[in-house]
């Protein structure tokens, strides 16, 4: 059972969204209405709700069953497992009457669970529904008379929405989170700054360039200027799709502390677009030394360095003659 | 401390390694402007590798001493902008309109001779 306590990650993530503290679950209790009336409601439902939970917890995961989308989830036996026994405690807890800091933890748990087994929000939303309406049932059913038994339900459900949404958040959450850990992982791998001669960088940038991402790209390309003691950069942007005047800002920015540092700056490969779409906008290209394509870009470079590069003969065997040979 | 100017041939090495109050960047600017003049300079470097920070003043001051010296004949070079200072100066827009930069000293000095060979050729 050691699987079904709540584990280190869970808390961490408990933390990390604020969840852990009396307040916040109190705040989320206030948000859902659940006052001292509801308590007792729901402890006069727990009887007939306690008597069904097998059989809840079951028609939860068929419904799911039947779901084309959730087939995945269905297939990933362990974690269904693991969440059938959640979900029998959740119901458990739900008519239980304490709805503190450890009740929410359970939730998360049961949260991340989804979200790892790649459960889509609006199939558990679905599937919930459906066992909501099943308590519903049984509490109508067992109704004596008068209207208690919806009010019974409304004040359960009020449990169930302060379930949902902290299911909801934690599933968020943790698309965030890759999210964010994706975006690192590019970052990593976009700012590559190459030598291609003595004193001679390139930087070839490819997608799209934001503040961030030219911040870090103006900072690797300074700090190679000096690690390399380079005189000329060719600053490729064939790759850029798109510019607007924020991105033309960081070149040139890019642009100005390079030389501030001592080296020139060749821009090379802005394309028919793009170099309309800065005419376009105004921005001022004075500065800026450009040159058509990567090739004529490298070559000016080698000329303002002082290399002179000439064919001396061919040296590739033609490829028909290599195999006669 | 006064910022020590060295002779070096016809070029005037000023190495600034502490940050300098603006009396004493205006002191700096008087001195090395006499100095183009008494010891008939062609270059004049400014290093300030040493430099965490240049503030608008610092750069209005490197401005004027590049632009005065260039009118008593010294091209002026400044050397050792560190990748830091560069980034944080674009980001103030603080420009060093048309003076030279190099990345040491060895540069400067390769730049300061290829100015005198260009006047040369023009004489």
């Amino acid at each position: 059972m050691a699987n079904d306590l709540v584990s280190e990650a869970d808390n961490a993530v408990a933390r990390e969204m604020g969840l852990l503290s009396e307040q916040a679950i109190e705040r989320r209790l206030e948000a859902v209405g659940l006052e001292s009336d509801d308590l007792a409601r729901i402890a006069r439902a727990r009887e007939p709700i306690l008597s069904h939970i097998e059989e809840y917890t079951a028609a939860f995961f068929d419904y799911l069953g039947e779901l084309d989308e959730a087939r995945e989830f269905m297939r990933n036996r362990d974690a269904v497992e693991q969440a059938r026994r959640l979900k029998l405690q959740h119901l458990v807890a739900m008519v239980g009457g304490q709805y503190g800091s450890e009740y929410a933890q359970q939730r998360i748990k049961l949260g991340r669970l989804y979200s790892r087994a790649g459960l889509e929000m609006r199939l558990f939303l679905g599937a919930f529904h459906d066992l909501l309406s099943r308590m519903g049932s049984t509490l109508l059913a067992n109704a004596t008379a008068g209207g208690e038994a919806f009010e019974d339900f409304m004040s359960l459900n009020k449990v169930a929405f302060f379930d949902i949404g902290i299911i909801v958040d934690v599933m968020v959450f943790e698309r965030e989170r890759v999210i964010s850990r994706q975006q690192e992982a590019i970052r990593e791998l976009t700012t590559p700054v190459l030598q291609i001669r003595d004193r001679l960088l390139m930087l070839p940038i490819i997608g799209t360039i934001d503040t961030h991402r030219a911040r870090m790209l103006t900072e690797g390309l300074l700090h190679a200027i000096r690690a390399n003691r380079a005189k000329v950069v060719v600053m490729d942007v064939t790759g850029v799709s798109a510019v607007d005047t924020k991105v033309a800002n960081h070149l040139l920015q890019t642009v100005a502390a390079s030389r501030l540092m001592g080296a020139t700056v060749i821009v090379t490969g802005l394309s028919a677009e793009v170099s309309q779409t800065l005419v376009n906008l105004g921005v001022d290209l004075a500065g800026l030394q450009t040159i058509g394509d990567l090739q004529g870009g490298i070559e000016e470079a080698e000329r303002l360095i002082g290399y002179q590069v000439s064919r001396v003969e061919q040296r590739i065997p033609s490829p028909s003659l290599s195999s006669q040979a | 401390m006064s910022v020590p100017i060295l002779k070096l041939g016809d070029v005037l090495i000023a190495s600034i390694q502490l940050e300098q109050t603006d009396a004493e960047l205006l002191a700096l600017r008087d001195r090395l402007t006499g100095q183009v003049g008494d010891a008939r300079a062609q270059g004049v470097i400014i290093d300030v590798s040493a430099l965490d920070v240049m503030d608008s003043f610092a750069t209005r001051t490197l401005r004027a001493i590049a632009y005065s010296s260039r009118l008593r004949g010294a091209h002026t070079v400044v050397v050792g902008i560190s990748p830091e200072v560069a980034f944080s100066m674009v980001q103030l827009g603080l420009e060093l309109g048309a003076v030279s930069t190099a990345l040491d000293l060895d540069d400067a000095l390769a730049q300061i001779e290829e100015h005198r060979r260009s006047e040369h050729r023009r004489a």
